[in-house]
């Protein structure tokens, strides 16, 4: 019976709604794609001194992307770096992880436990209210504030509709790799959004979402494992998320307000693959136990955000924002033969919360060749780590972060073809030396058609909890955080050359650009030794490292067909001052992406296929050689490639559409990695692959547009 | 109306779709008895037992072990050679358990000792187990003997202490004794056989140097500052290891130099006096071993007529206390408590322990001394061997005394060492080595195979060993 419901209901929605009239939307985004991130106003993409990425709606529907990870593998130069045993997945941006990298909502960071806007676990990031996602490459300090070095994303939520009513349910059943199963295996998600314009002022929206990730076996054979062969568990890990948002948003003339709300949860279970056997000798029998844990998040977000015109000219942003992130774990013994837990005990493992603040105010004296903007952004956040969370000499470890903010830019208007925009931000904070970021961007507009974009920026990284407070000393190990530690400072240079194309009577229309950058850090945090005898270790800034690199991307449009192109080469260097015998040469990797999406009108369908190819990549690991000196060797993780395909088939008469595909077509696992040192304070075994992905897997969508 | 419609069945799906089956019923195991070992036998002196029963879970409901023997040169009764208790009715035991008990026991008291040249010998063995769903596996015999003999095989879990680790645990496999010291109790040992040694407390992570002087009495603070960030355990430098002594156990290599005759060569010696006991507990896989460190002291040792004279003294002072320990051949070492000032019985007599579990001072190859827990050490002086046995060369329950190879036994102390464990390390637990065991010769040259069982207890915490043995 089970499986026939859906059916049913679809059936019956195809015969109740047979009388609904057909509305596209979509066309209508498609003309003038419009940006927020780093403007001073909503602005035209064409018009921004700023290279801004767009991931619009449509490419998310396409890749029926239900959070984060699902859509930003298919970006080029970004790596989605999943960690199965901990089930997050973080960014990796020219080579620097998700420390480096700010996620943002409307405008505002967003709080996670291990950080506010950094650190993020993308799966936890649903879109199922998301109009676009907005990339912007390159530090962003002056207008995102620390922790913006490698780049920013701007989640941009939906805060308006056509329709006095729009309910949109939709189920996703999609398998994990070749699992699959009604209840028990793959990843099933439930959703219904319904938005309501109460008047041509108020607009609310509602969505829910359940995202069930059943986790992935492979090889491995589940809790009940009672051998102590490294098979119990799972490869990937269960879990399971639940997601309620909401917007009202009051808009009447130039003035708007929009308050948001969202919570988020997640269970995670995490099996240990250690399995104690507790032979009884003397009866010969066994008591199979192991050491579970289970992780409970959850994310409280409230987001109020003014915006209209004072003095006529000048327009101001505000926006006041209390969120917290909660990680709890709940150990437990679970006797495998009896499926009895004991010993259960509830810990708060890491947490994140507090109040934040940002405003600005544009263009107080605007002429035609000059605005500017002044601001503040201003944050209060309470930190809890542990002592499960890291190595705090068994402390769990509070702290208080507070940051005050001011930041100022103007743009200049040189002619009709140059502006100039500088901007300069001071960071003052209760823990860390008062830093500072710069900003200067240019946009120069040939008379042939051609644009070239500058950027120039900085912005600090701040240390993490590991490295201001680890505190592991024993008789044979001295391994200390170090709370004197400044942030890390990021900077970058980005050039863009731009044109658009047209040809055949404006029916082809080509976007090409071509673009360059530099990135470095300096004062990078390492664990360095600063004792040989004993032998004592001590996080310093004292490192740096460098990444530069060219890419050039196509986008194609002919008449129903789209085409991108794109490919990336870049070069890595590291001066591990903290390590002897560093070798610093440049080390460099390609990317190349690809996609294609054809619309047959006659059959309301779009075919769409992205792939992404991402390069070998080299990295200097610690080794030794013979003699059993220390050696830097080259260690190499392989090449792999992603290609997504989907079909997308809208029944006009029914507003039904169905959306039927495949992810990882390739079928990638894991790749080899030689290039996972050991740490050298306590070796573990050195890793020879890493998991990227759970293979080939299959999914179908059905979505129903109910609007009135 | 139409709209209800398609809202409703919106919701009825978003509600089917997230509903789930999850069948985590408790399941209940088989109740299982056994003998604790299968076989115990009598010293001299000895002359009362108890019987252990064994259950592989907690009873679930009260019941009653039905007990059967059978005796060779032996009969029951007050005025004969043995009797029990509960009483024996009719050549049967009953002992009664109760719901919860996870074992149960009767009496065995000997009454009159073997006639040298026979045997006297019980066997019991259980006839049956009065609840539903309950067996018997394992040892399903016990052999008791009225003379020492050497014990069949057994069980045994060490006291070590917990994450702590607090104690020295000696065994004696053949006796089926076990003897615990804690690690704080001695400091120094001195050597009882023909040479002049001293050992230190290596399960402390004791160092020591040799200085140039030969007057304690001159040493100061000011005159080792430089030489003290070295002399301890674990500094990750390779030439700190000749300040500990050699890991193997053999007794030139110790780290205060032999004691000579002439009192010219006998310099003082700086002793770091390692660290206390941990108290802390420790996460699941984790220890905490070591607390405060204890200090320093100053020593010199000369011979004397019957054996040493220990000088020592705080690092500081200008004057210092004497004693003497003389050599006693009925064990290896004499031990002294620098902290007690006293002489202390700190291991087994000479020839009667196998293994001892301890906290040790190990050396890491070019990287010098490096501390462990959980580790065993085998008694090299009086000629303990071992070596390791792979499972999937030859099982350990088919392993008989023909597969015994000589020529494998290891001298060394450390032949098992932490070679029944993994270490662990980020994000995984230590555990035990399930497919490797071990044979160990004896010094009366008794052959074992010893398994271990465990290495943590059942929620995970360290320092819990346990093992299997039985004679080859």
């Amino acid at each position: 019976m089970k499986i026939y419901t859906p059916l049913l209901f679809f059936l019956g929605i195809t015969v109740v709604s047979a009388q609904q009239k057909p509305k596209d939307s979509l066309i209508v985004d498609q003309l003038d794609e419009v940006v927020v991130t780093g403007q001073y106003d909503k602005q035209s993409i064409d018009k921004s001194v700023f290279e801004v990425k767009v991931i619009s709606r449509k490419t998310i529907d396409q890749l029926a992307a239900n959070n984060l990870a699902d859509v930003l593998n298919q970006s080029l130069n970004i790596n989605i770096m999943p960690n199965p045993s901990t089930g997050k997945s973080g960014v990796e941006l020219f080579g620097l992880d998700s420390q480096y990298f700010k996620i943002l909502v409307d405008g505002i960071p967003l709080i996670n436990d291990e950080g506010l806007g950094n650190n993020t676990d993308l799966t936890q990031i649903n879109l199922d209210d998301i109009e676009q996602v907005e990339i912007v490459e390159g530090a962003m300090g002056v207008q995102y504030g620390s922790n913006a070095v490698s780049g920013i994303i701007n989640i941009i939520t939906k805060k308006a509709s056509d329709h006095k009513w729009q309910i949109t349910p939709y189920f996703q059943e999609e398998s994990i790799g070749n699992e699959y199963g009604w209840f028990d295996k793959g990843r099933h998600i439930q959703s219904i959004r319904i938005g309501h314009n109460f008047s041509n002022k108020f607009y609310a929206n509602a969505t829910y979402t359940r995202n069930e990730f059943t986790g992935l076996l492979a090889d491995r054979e589940g809790k009940n494992h009672q051998l102590n062969d490294g098979e119990r568990g799972y490869e990937w890990l269960p879990k399971l998320q639940n997601n309620i948002k909401t917007l009202f948003r009051y808009r009447k003339n130039s003035f708007s307000a929009f308050y948001r709300f969202e919570y988020f949860d997640e269970l995670t279970k995490k099996y240990n693959p250690e399995v104690r056997t507790n032979l009884n000798p003397a009866t010969q029998t066994t008591n199979p136990t192991a050491s579970d844990e289970a992780f409970f998040s959850e994310r409280f977000y409230h987001h109020l955000s003014l915006s209209g015109k004072v003095f006529k000219k000048a327009n101001y942003q505000a926006s006041f924002s209390y969120q917290e992130q909660k990680r709890n774990v709940e150990t437990y013994t679970y006797r495998i033969k009896t499926r009895e837990e004991l010993n259960n005990q509830n810990f708060e493992y890491e947490s994140r919360q507090g109040l934040y603040s940002r405003g600005s105010l544009n263009n107080l004296f605007k002429n035609d060749w000059f605005s500017s903007q002044i601001g503040y952004e201003l944050s209060n956040i309470n930190g809890y780590s542990s002592f499960l969370a890291g190595d705090y000499d068994s402390d769990n470890i509070e702290r208080r972060l507070e940051s005050y903010d001011v930041f100022t830019s103007a743009e200049l208007k040189i002619s009709d073809k140059f502006s100039l925009r500088p901007g300069f931000r001071a960071m003052f904070s209760s823990k860390f030396d008062t830093q500072g970021a710069y900003t200067l961007s240019s946009v120069y507009r040939f008379e042939n058609g051609y644009s070239l974009r500058a950027n120039l920026g900085s912005s600090p990284r701040n240390p993490n909890y590991d490295e201001l407070f680890t505190y592991f000393v024993d008789v044979n190990h001295d391994v200390q955080g170090n709370p004197n530690i400044n942030p890390e400072r990021g900077s970058s240079a980005f050039l863009h050359l731009k044109k658009t194309f047209w040809f055949d009577d404006y029916n082809w229309k080509m976007n090409s650009k071509l673009s360059g950058w530099f990135l470095s850090v300096d004062d990078r945090i390492e664990l360095s030794i600063v004792n040989q005898s004993p032998l004592a270790y001590k996080y310093l800034n004292i490192d740096s490292f460098k990444n530069w690199g060219l890419s050039y991307a196509n986008d194609i449009s002919i008449r129903n067909l789209n085409l991108g192109v794109g490919i990336s080469f870049s070069g890595e260097s590291k001066e591990l001052i903290s390590q002897t015998g560093y070798n610093d040469d440049y080390l460099y990797g390609f990317q190349l992406n690809g996609n294609l999406s054809y619309s047959v009108p006659k059959w309301s369908s779009v075919f769409s296929i992205f792939f992404k190819h991402n390069g070998p990549e080299y990295q200097f690991i610690q080794g030794q050689n013979e003699d059993n000196d220390v050696v830097f060797i080259k260690g190499k993780r392989g090449a792999y490639s992603w290609m997504d395909a989907t079909v997308k088939k809208t029944f006009q008469d029914t507003n039904l559409e169905i959306s039927l595909g495949a992810r990882n077509i390739l079928n990638v696992t894991n790749v080899t990695n030689t290039s996972t040192g050991a740490d050298g304070v306590h070796s573990g075994t050195p890793a020879n692959s890493v998991i990227l992905g759970y293979g080939r897997s299959y999914f179908l969508k059905l979505l129903y547009n109910l609007n009135f | 109306m139409k709209k209800t419609i398609y809202l409703f069945t919106a919701i009825s799906m978003f509600l089917l779709g997230a509903c789930s089956s999850d069948d985590n019923a408790i399941i209940q195991e088989d109740f299982v008895v056994a003998f604790e070992n299968p076989s115990l036998s009598f010293a001299a002196e000895e002359e009362t037992k108890d019987v252990n029963l064994i259950f592989s879970r907690p009873a679930s409901q009260d019941g009653t072990v039905t007990v059967g023997y059978t005796a060779t040169n032996a009969i029951y009764g007050e005025d004969e050679d043995f009797v029990t208790l509960p009483n024996a009715v009719d050549g049967e035991i009953f002992i009664d358990f109760f719901a919860g008990d996870e074992g149960a026991s009767f009496n065995f008291t000997k009454l009159k000792d073997a006639i040298e040249g026979t045997e006297k010998m019980i066997t019991f063995n259980i006839q049956s187990i009065s609840i539903e769903d309950a067996y018997v596996s394992g040892n399903t015999t016990v052999q008791v003997t009225f003379e020492e003999t050497a014990a069949l095989g057994g069980t045994n879990a060490p006291e070590v202490g917990g994450v702590n680790q607090p104690n020295q645990v000696y065994i004696d496999l053949s006796a089926q004794k076990s003897m615990i010291i804690n690690r704080e109790a001695w400091d120094l040992g001195f050597y009882s056989g023909d040479d002049f040694r001293v050992i230190i407390n290596g399960s402390l992570y004791m160092a020591a140097a040799e200085l140039e002087a030969t007057n304690i009495d001159l040493i100061t603070a000011a005159d080792v500052a430089e030489l003290q960030s070295q002399v301890a355990v674990g500094t990750f430098d390779a030439a700190n290891a000749k300040y500990v002594d050699t890991p193997d156990g053999n007794l030139e290599g110790t780290a205060i130099k032999k004691i000579s005759a002439e009192e010219i060569e006998n310099k003082v010696y700086l002793i770091n006096l390692g660290y206390e006991v941990g108290t802390e507990t420790a996460e699941t896989g984790a220890v905490d071993i070591t607390d405060e460190p204890r200090g320093w002291m100053k020593i010199r040792v000369l011979r004397s007529d019957n054996g040493y004279t220990l000088q020592y003294a705080p690092l500081d002072s200008d004057s210092h206390s004497e004693v003497n320990i003389s050599k006693d051949a009925t064990y290896n070492f004499q031990y002294f408590s620098l902290v007690e000032e006293k002489e202390v019985v700190a291991q087994p007599k000479q020839g009667e322990w196998d293994l001892l579990f301890t906290v040790f001072t190990n050396e890491i190859p070019g990287f010098g001394s490096y501390g462990y827990a959980d580790f065993i050490v085998t008694n090299r002086l009086d000629g303990v061997k071992s070596y390791q046995v792979e499972s999937e060369t030859i099982a350990y329950s088919e392993f008989t005394s023909e597969n015994v190879d000589t020529s494998l036994f290891e001298e060394d102390q450390r032949a098992i060492g932490s070679k029944w464990r993994n270490g662990g390390g980020p994000g995984t637990l230590p555990s035990l080595k399930e497919n490797i065991y071990f044979v160990v010769k004896d010094p009366a040259g008794n052959n074992y195979k010893l398994k271990f069982t465990s290495l943590l207890d059942e929620d995970g915490m360290r320092g819990y060993p346990s093992f299997e043995y039985a004679l080859l």
